[in-house]
């Protein structure tokens, strides 16, 4: 069992757990999951690590409560456990000494962004942090980016359909201005649709760009096949290969995102998940 | 299997002494298929006493115990008959426990029809005896009067041994060190122990209750059991090396699925196996939303390939309420590799069969869901490697299919996250792992055995390799 040290809500429906899982905090590295069951009768479900202290053993996430399991989470106190928890999963973020790196932030990347902008800054790296929220309500997590950030760009969107185009306004411009200050790398933790499109816009311009992308998951360690999307025409599984992906790599995002939402219903209308045009809608 | 309506022969098999054989081999009661196409209980109940008697008075107790060399563990099998015979069902389970810790499975799942029953005398005269169905009658009795028949546990060696994988071969490997007074630990990246029998083979056939029992057995040798635990995450096996273990055994398994390659194979609704396997026997899906994992499928299932695998994904998928079930397969119903058994049930079921074609794309519609896929007609050609006639495209032939859902079940190959952690352990270039004839690595005091080593083959084998590098082990761990 893994005991609940703290939770607290950071936003409406944006919740922050800390967990006792020395196991897991021993081996964390920037952009790893764990994989979470309630109880003996729960889902396995994936969550980022936002954050870790090894000495103490514990780790740290950020969801938004989407669906059964998250509303599920949101009602455990301090002191309750949880059945399973496993990880560090999936590959680390690369890290390097890149130059000027652009992150592009939603939902729960905001927090999740938080341990590879850490790295990156400790690289040297000059990073700026595009951070999108639906309104000031939902605004969470700017003072932890703003640590690790020389500079963040709000996208405060009342209106949601307009998501996507409100980031990627301020990516163009980025991108516009980039023969006086280059742009050296991409990295983006957000909505499938936001991701998809920031990779379109990068495209041009050949600047490499990383996407975190979330399939459905269920064992996570390479067994079920379930994450499989195709990269450079091969097979790769995001819970081993990924989540970050070069996102000039990745083809199909369609099929992907398709896939991402087969179990979907109203509740995928989350923060930073309004998928205007997406196929299955 | 098939039985055989045998009548009473005198035999000259039977040793010198001239004695009546009863031909009359027994057969093992079963939920109607109309019936069990609707539940996921188990599909053969077992013997009754009185069945499990009269099966056992049958056996003839031969000298030369050519049952016992076809077993893998190589189980005295005449002796616990003989005791059956007596009425000694403790005596029994007894002499079963000192070579398989898993009777209870074993006498499910073994494909006893080419290992201890095909060996058997009576084979020759088409009715060998049930040994399978004893065994699961003794493992199941047992259960019934909670009596745990306890191995006699070895003073403690003061060696720790660190067990990867907790599938059949690990639980072996487990609990023969752990009866030799070595303290094992056993690592399992899921949230159960069992392997395959939890996440692969379903409830109908192998109830994950009697699967449990013998994990707990495990335990109660005193095996630490560490779940949630990913070797090559959490530890590599250098890092298990390094600290309190003198001896590694990895049976991790074979887990990482194959597909065809083909367009459109990443369409939404198109399953692993593994996937489609594990949602609904590991999360139980079949009990959403009690449980919390739901498995999403249409009317029209199609299942590609031909392996126990694809009859269990078939069977599954009758159960969860598919309209209409069909098993893909390229070759003919002679060479399909599941158990006769299996695809006997499977056809009651109502599952068709359509060999001679394999799957060249699938058609989405439109919302990327798969709709279709396009197949291509096949005819046996030369006989390749495996002895078996390769199929070979006919050109011109392809036609269409609609479909809801897809299920490839193509087989497995090993996960590469320890050997990819670990560069100093040999594989072939399939992804196993290489060992000796007594289960030994190329890296020092690092054993393997199972599907990690074969590939892919039974739980038996995969527990007859862990008993052989159990004593391999042991031998290491005492010099
Ligand atoms: C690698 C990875 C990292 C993630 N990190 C975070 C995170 O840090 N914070 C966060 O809030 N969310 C994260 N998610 C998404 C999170 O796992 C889902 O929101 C969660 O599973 C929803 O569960 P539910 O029962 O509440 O909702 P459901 O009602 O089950 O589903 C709501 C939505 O979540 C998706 N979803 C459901 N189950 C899964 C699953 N097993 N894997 C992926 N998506 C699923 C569904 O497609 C649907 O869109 C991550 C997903 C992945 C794959
Ligand atoms: C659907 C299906 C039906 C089958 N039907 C039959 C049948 O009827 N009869 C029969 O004899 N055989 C059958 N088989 C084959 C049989 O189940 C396998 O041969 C057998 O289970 C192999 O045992 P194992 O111990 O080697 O590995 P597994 O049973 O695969 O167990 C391996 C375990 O190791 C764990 N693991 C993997 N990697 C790691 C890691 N890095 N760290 C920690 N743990 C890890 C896995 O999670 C798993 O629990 C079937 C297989 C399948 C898939
Ligand atoms: S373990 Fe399997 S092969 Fe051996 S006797 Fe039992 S059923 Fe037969
Ligand atoms: S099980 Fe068959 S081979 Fe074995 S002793 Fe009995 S009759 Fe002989
Ligand atoms: S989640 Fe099962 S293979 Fe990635």
């Amino acid at each position: 069992m893994f005991s609940i040290i703290a939770h607290e809500e950071l936003a409406p429906r944006v919740h922050r757990m800390r967990v006792r899982a020395p196991v897991v905090a021993a081996k964390a590295k920037p952009g790893q999951f764990i994989i979470l069951i309630i109880d003996e009768k729960g889902e396995r479900v994936p969550f980022t690590l936002s954050g870790w202290d090894e000495d103490a053993g514990l780790v740290d996430f950020v969801y938004i409560e989407v669906g059964k399991t998250t509303r599920r989470l949101a009602a455990l106190k301090v002191g309750d456990e949880v059945a399973h928890f496993v990880g560090p999963l999936g590959r680390p973020a690369e890290i390097g000494r890149f130059g000027n790196v652009v992150a592009v932030v939603s939902g729960y990347g905001i927090a999740a962004m938080v341990p590879v902008l850490r790295s990156m800054k400790e690289q040297g790296n000059h990073v700026t942090t595009i951070l999108q929220t639906p309104d000031r309500e939902r605004l969470f997590g700017e003072a932890d980016l703003q640590l690790f950030s020389d500079r963040i760009i709000p996208v405060i969107e009342p209106n949601g359909e307009e998501v996507t185009g409100s980031v990627t306004r301020s990516l163009r411009r980025l991108l516009a201005n980039s023969a006086r200050e280059p742009i050296h790398r991409v990295v983006a933790m957000a909505s499938l649709c936001i991701m998809r499109v920031v990779s379109e816009i990068t495209r041009p311009f050949a600047v490499k760009t990383m996407v975190h992308l979330t399939p459905l998951m269920v064992d996570g360690t390479g067994m079920c096949g379930a994450c499989r999307l195709s990269v450079n025409g091969n097979n790769r599984f995001a819970c081993v290969h990924g989540p970050e992906f070069d996102a000039h790599a990745v083809d199909g995002w369609e099929v992907m995102m398709a896939r991402r939402c087969t179990y979907a219903d109203e509740s995928v209308l989350q923060q930073g998940f309004q998928c205007r045009g997406c196929s299955q809608w | 299997m098939s039985e055989r309506n045998g009548q009473k022969a005198s035999s000259e098999d039977g040793g010198s002494k001239k004695s009546k054989i009863d031909l009359n081999r027994l057969e093992m009661p079963k939920q109607a298929p109309e019936v069990r196409r609707r539940n996921f209980d188990e599909v053969a109940t077992g013997y009754t006493y009185e069945m499990a008697m009269e099966e056992a008075k049958r056996c003839i107790q031969c000298k030369k115990r050519n049952c016992q060399q076809g077993c893998p563990v190589n189980i005295d099998i005449p002796d616990f008959i003989r005791l059956l015979q007596k009425g000694d069902i403790e005596g029994a389970s007894r002499v079963l426990k000192a070579k398989t810790s898993l009777p209870g499975i074993c006498g499910r799942v073994c494909p006893q029809e080419q290992q201890c029953e095909h060996a058997c005398t009576l084979n020759k005269k088409g009715a060998p005896i049930a040994i399978g169905r004893l065994e699961r009658f003794i493992a199941d009795w047992e259960r019934g009067e909670g009596i745990i028949s306890m191995a006699q546990i070895a003073p403690t060696s003061l060696k720790q041994v660190a067990v990867v994988g907790s599938g059949p071969s690990g639980l072996t490997v487990a609990s023969d060190l752990a009866i030799r007074g070595h303290r094992v630990t056993m690592f399992e990246a899921l949230h159960v122990a069992g392997g395959v029998l939890m996440y692969g083979i379903p409830e109908f056939r192998l109830p994950k209750e009697i699967v449990q029992r013998e994990v707990d057995y495990v335990a109660s040798l005193g095996v630490e059991i560490r779940l949630d635990t990913v070797i090559g995450i959490n530890y590599s096996l250098d890092e298990l090396l390094r600290s309190r273990y003198q001896a590694v055994y990895l049976a991790t398994g074979a887990g990482l699925p194959m597909f065809l390659g083909v367009p459109g194979e990443n369409l939404n609704l198109v399953y692993s196996a593994n996937e489609f396997l594990t949602r609904t026997n590991l999360m139980k899906a079949y009990l959403y939303p009690e449980y919390a994992t739901p498995v999403k499928m249409g009317g029209r299932v199609a299942i590609i390939g031909g392996g126990n695998v694809a009859m269990d994904s078939a069977r599954c998928a009758v159960r969860l309420g598919a309209s209409e079930v069909s098993v893909i397969y390229r070759r003919t119903r002679d060479e399909m590799p599941a158990r006769l058994e299996e695809v006997e049930n499977a056809e009651e079921e109502g599952i068709r069969f359509y060999f001679l074609c394999a799957p060249t794309a699938f058609i989405g519609d439109g919302r990327n869901n798969v709709a279709a896929m396009e197949l291509i007609r096949m005819r046996l050609g030369e006989p390749d490697s495996s002895g078996r006639r390769r199929p070979v495209p006919i050109p011109g032939s392809d036609y269409v299919m609609e479909v809801d859902t897809v299920v490839v079940s193509l087989g497995t190959t090993p996960n590469p996250l320890i050997s990819s952690t670990t560069p100093d352990l040999k594989t072939s270039r399939r992804g196993t792992v290489l060992v000796d004839d007594r289960g030994r690595t190329s890296k020092a005091r690092v054993w393997a055995g199972g599907d990690i080593v074969s590939g892919g083959a039974t739980v038996i084998s995969a527990m007859g390799e862990g008993r052989r590098a159990a004593s391999a082990m042991h031998q290491f761990l005492s010099e």
